[in-house]
């Protein structure tokens, strides 16, 4: 007879015979993480995809060009590809992707210097910092694009 | 007398009011009918007599339409310079297809097979095309003729994208109002998306293309999701399948938005913020969003059959079982509910599980397709399909382009996701999970930065909103209450707070006159040209117009017989069918991998190869782009090893490493033979040996690869030069017939 009872009772079987070890099998927590470690996580990526890092997997350009010096004759390292914007060296696209973190970074120390509870000087430093490096990474990022793009301008 | 003056102020001005009306008994009759008015914030300010409300609302009414006027004139450079032209390739076929809509019917329309494309084939256009751009500019002329403003359709097609680049801006006014639930915001967001160049660079007017009116639905979509999210009402929901129906007509994009929405619904349930809300916006969405995307010929089955659409389906029958498990856990006991979950748990994975592997297996379910995979796996494309990987747009994204297209945002998108970050409710998490995924994939492709321009835009919104709203505190004018509170405001504890305050708002508006100079500046030199024609700057600073295409394609129309078929690279196609009207043998729809491989085996081997392959497809004319004369680099010697590799891919005997020497691809003297023998290569530089093209150069020196050509004086044997335009730019030859006699 193909029952409940009949079925526990075959399923008991082996147990006669084996005995089965001590151990308390635990369902493996999946450790949460907090909002602000997630953001960090996305920050980091962010800063990875601007950077040009999939153009690097796929086209595999060198980590930095050369060019020759027009007085001496020497070949001198040359970190931007010049006149192209469809194209990057490895190195110029970290620093750039580094210019944009960086700016992002500026502006939330800025929100950060508006809370409650700071010293007088902690804000005077947060909104400073903030302030310089947002400046710093836009005209860092205008330098750039402007050796990439001859014409570049308010022209 | 100070005493009693501040005695008075302090008191409201409800008190007065009692007291006067209890001194006289008339006034009460007045007062009473006051009080029963509703309340309404009626602060007086400045010159106009209307409340603070009316005034905020009328000036972000102010704001908008302001908006929209400047979305719609930023993209007119090109009319203004040129005239209303439809530009690029892609827009033609639209144009074509357009022109047949309004001509023939819809219904014509859905049931029509071109013969004129892919000859022999044909083209099924009713099931091969998103139908959702043709119809819109199909209804906006039916409208503006039944109103009797007779416009033609091409004028109707050119501004159509400048058009619902206005109904975008509101568009995202609405989203980022519901996903940070504040009006500033969205002003600012519609703002920088009117004018931000990423998305204007694929909806300027003249680029009659599926892209500008997709981004519409698909921020549309987004608002409406968002909206159903907060409210759950079926209404809402049910305008979200409508949009999602509009968007699917509209373009192949609506993948994007059909595996992000069921992710936001599983990140929802997964981070415990699961509420009836999301379930009744889900499965409306999921059910009537279905069925609706089924109508459409070219997505038919998909729907509910290719692998890019499983993540949808997975989700659906998630979101059901959570919802029944529930239940059930409301409706039994502890232990009972134990066990029934434990055994319907192993049966429901296991039968679902099964299933699925047989759907796979027997390939019901289909798997990735090439373009979508290319997305998990950018390298797929290189590697595998030339096709896809030849297309300059396909190209990953370098970090210019990033800074080019979004400029001020590439610092405000993760300021954006900060402030998303530090108060997040559902609708953040959306706008969170659709700016990572669109940075993500706008990196893998160059084409969509499109996609990613408006989460940027709307990202930036918060973070510059934000900004400005907490350094505007310290400069507004505190309330009367307020000053008599005893300092414990963190305002008043800075000494410079004001001039702070003023130098943060200063610099905001820098940086983003700064954003609109440049926009301004990318949508006039690099965004604005029509690929139909192309022009250069002399030295004396006039303009030198070179309109050859026009001119070569209207010479065909006007001189070869109707039914004359031309063979020339696929991607020229859709011009030469739209503007020629003659037939082609390949075109950008690039849906025949062997037919194209067969032109690109022909443009690839010497004549005598050649002409065989092209009797056999009853080609009459061949045209060629050359660009050695003017110097104009997209020609199609430099897209030759294109041809190469995608002939190579389907006739083992044509071999890359012969075209090129010692790992060289040249044209000149040090050229492979196999190279200088090419039909190519004798259709582009025939007759060229002899014409001086720069000043102390030799005869034959091509302007682009600057060098000069090592095959001059050649003759060629089976076909005729029939045309060849004013600059050399498109070259037109005549395929001879067979020999009367055999010789």
């Amino acid at each position: 007879i193909i029952n409940m009872e009949s079925l526990i009772q075959l399923g008991e079987i082996p147990f006669k015979y084996v005995r089965p070890p001590h151990v308390r099998a635990k369902v493996p927590q999946i450790p949460t993480l907090s909002t602000m470690t997630i953001f960090g996580l996305v920050f980091a990526s962010y800063f990875l995809v601007m950077s040009g890092l999939i153009y690097d997997i796929i086209v595999e350009p060198p980590s930095i060009g050369s060019a020759r010096d027009e007085v001496t004759g020497q070949i001198k390292p040359q970190a931007i590809l010049k006149y192209r914007i469809n194209g990057q060296f490895i190195i110029e696209g970290l620093s750039a992707g580094m210019m944009f973190s960086i700016g992002g970074g500026g502006i939330i120390l800025l929100n950060q210097g508006s809370a409650k509870n700071l010293t007088p000087q902690n804000r005077y430093i947060l909104i400073v910092t903030g302030v310089l490096l947002i400046g710093m990474a836009y005209s860092m990022s205008i330098v750039f694009i402007r050796m990439k793009i001859p014409g570049y301008g308010l022209a | 007398m100070t005493q009693m003056r501040a005695k008075m102020r302090r008191r409201s001005s409800s008190d007065c009011l009692s007291r006067l009306i209890s001194n006289n008994p008339a006034l009460a009759m007045v007062t009473l009918r006051h009080e029963q008015r509703p309340k309404v914030t009626m602060a007086k300010a400045g010159l106009f007599d209307i409340s603070l409300d009316k005034q905020s609302l009328l000036l972000r009414l102010l704001i908008l339409a302001l908006i929209c006027v400047i979305a719609f004139s930023t993209r007119l450079f090109s009319v203004l310079r040129y005239e209303s032209v439809i530009h690029e390739f892609d827009p033609y076929f639209n144009f074509r297809s357009t022109k047949y809509l309004v001509n023939e019917g819809f219904y014509n329309f859905l049931n029509w097979f071109d013969e004129g494309a892919w000859y022999p084939l044909g083209r099924i256009v009713g099931g091969t095309v998103y139908p959702g751009l043709m119809v819109t500019a199909g209804a906006v002329y039916w409208f503006l003729h039944a109103l009797h403003f007779t416009v033609q359709i091409r004028n109707v097609c050119v501004l159509l994208a400048p058009f619902f680049a206005s109904l975008t801006a509101m568009a995202t006014y609405g989203f980022t109002k519901e996903v940070h639930d504040s009006p500033s915001a969205g002003l600012v967001a519609a703002a920088m998306i009117a004018i931000v160049p990423g998305y204007i660079s694929r909806s300027v007017a003249g680029s009659y293309d599926n892209e500008g009116i997709a981004i519409f639905a698909l921020i549309f979509t987004f608002y409406t999701w968002v909206k159903s999210v907060k409210t759950g009402s079926l209404f809402w929901s049910t305008l979200c399948s409508l949009a999602y129906f509009y968007m699917v007509a509209a373009w192949g994009g609506y993948i994007f938005i059909i595996n992000l929405i069921p992710l936001h619904v599983l990140l929802l349930l997964v981070t415990g913020r699961y509420s009836a809300k999301v379930y009744v916006a889900y499965t409306t969405l999921y059910s009537l969003g279905t069925i609706l995307a089924m109508q459409i010929r070219f997505v038919n089955f998909q729907a509910v059959q290719t692998s890019e659409h499983m993540l949808a389906l997975g989700t659906f029958g998630l979101l059901q079982i959570y919802v029944f498990v529930n239940w059930v856990r409301s409706q039994i006991s502890g232990e009972q509910f134990r066990s029934v979950v434990r055994a319907a748990a192993i049966f429901a994975v296991g039968i679902l599980g099964f299933g699925f592997m047989i759907g796979q297996a027997t390939g019901y379910i289909a798997p990735w397709t090439g373009r979508f995979y290319a997305f998990l796996d950018p390298t797929y494309a290189k590697d595998n399909i030339p096709i896809i990987a030849s297309v300059s747009e396909h190209q990953p994204t370098t970090w210019a382009s990033f800074f080019f297209d979004l400029h001020l945002l590439v610092f405000l998108f993760p300021a954006g996701l900060y402030f998303c970050f530090k108060k997040l409710t559902d609708h953040n998490l959306f706008a969170v999970l659709y700016g990572v995924s669109s940075v993500y994939f706008a990196g893998v492709m160059v084409r969509l930065m499109l996609v990613l321009a408006p989460i940027a835009c709307v990202l930036g919104a918060i973070a510059v909103s934000e900004t400005l709203k907490t350094y505007s505190k310290y400069i507004r004018p505190r309330p009367f209450s307020e000053r008599s509170k005893a300092g414990g405001k963190a305002e008043e504890e800075l000494p410079l707070g004001r001039e702070i305050g003023y130098v943060m708002i200063a610099g905001a508006t820098m940086l983003l006159v700064l954003y609109v100079f440049h926009c301004t500046w990318v949508t006039s030199e690099a965004y604005s040209s029509p690929s139909i024609v192309l022009a250069a700057k002399q030295p004396d600073g006039s303009r030198l117009i070179f309109d050859d295409f026009r001119e070569a394609y209207w010479w065909l129309n006007m001189n070869t017989k109707p039914d004359a078929r031309v063979m020339s690279w696929w991607d020229y196609g859709y011009q030469l069918a739209a503007m020629a009207n003659r037939t082609i043998l390949v075109d950008n729809n690039t849906w025949n991998n062997s037919h194209i491989a067969e032109v690109g085996t022909a443009f690839a081997s010497n004549e005598t190869v050649a002409i065989d392959i092209m009797r056999r497809m009853d080609v009459d004319y061949v045209l060629v782009i050359f660009g050695g004369l003017t110097g104009y680099a997209s020609d199609d010697i430099n897209k030759f090893l294109w041809m190469v590799r995608i002939g190579g891919s389907t006739h083992p005997n044509i071999k890359e490493a012969d075209y090129y020497t010692r790992g060289e691809f040249r044209v000149d003297a040090g050229g492979s033979p196999v190279m200088l023998n090419t039909l190519m290569y004798k259709l582009c530089y025939y007759r060229f040996g002899q014409v001086y093209t720069e000043r102390n150069r030799p005869s034959g020196f091509d302007r682009v690869r600057n060098v000069e050509i090592g095959n001059k004086d050649f003759e060629l044997q089976y076909l005729d030069e029939a045309f060849t335009s004013q600059h050399w730019i498109v070259r037109i030859f005549k395929v001879k017939k067979p020999e009367n006699r055999s010789a």
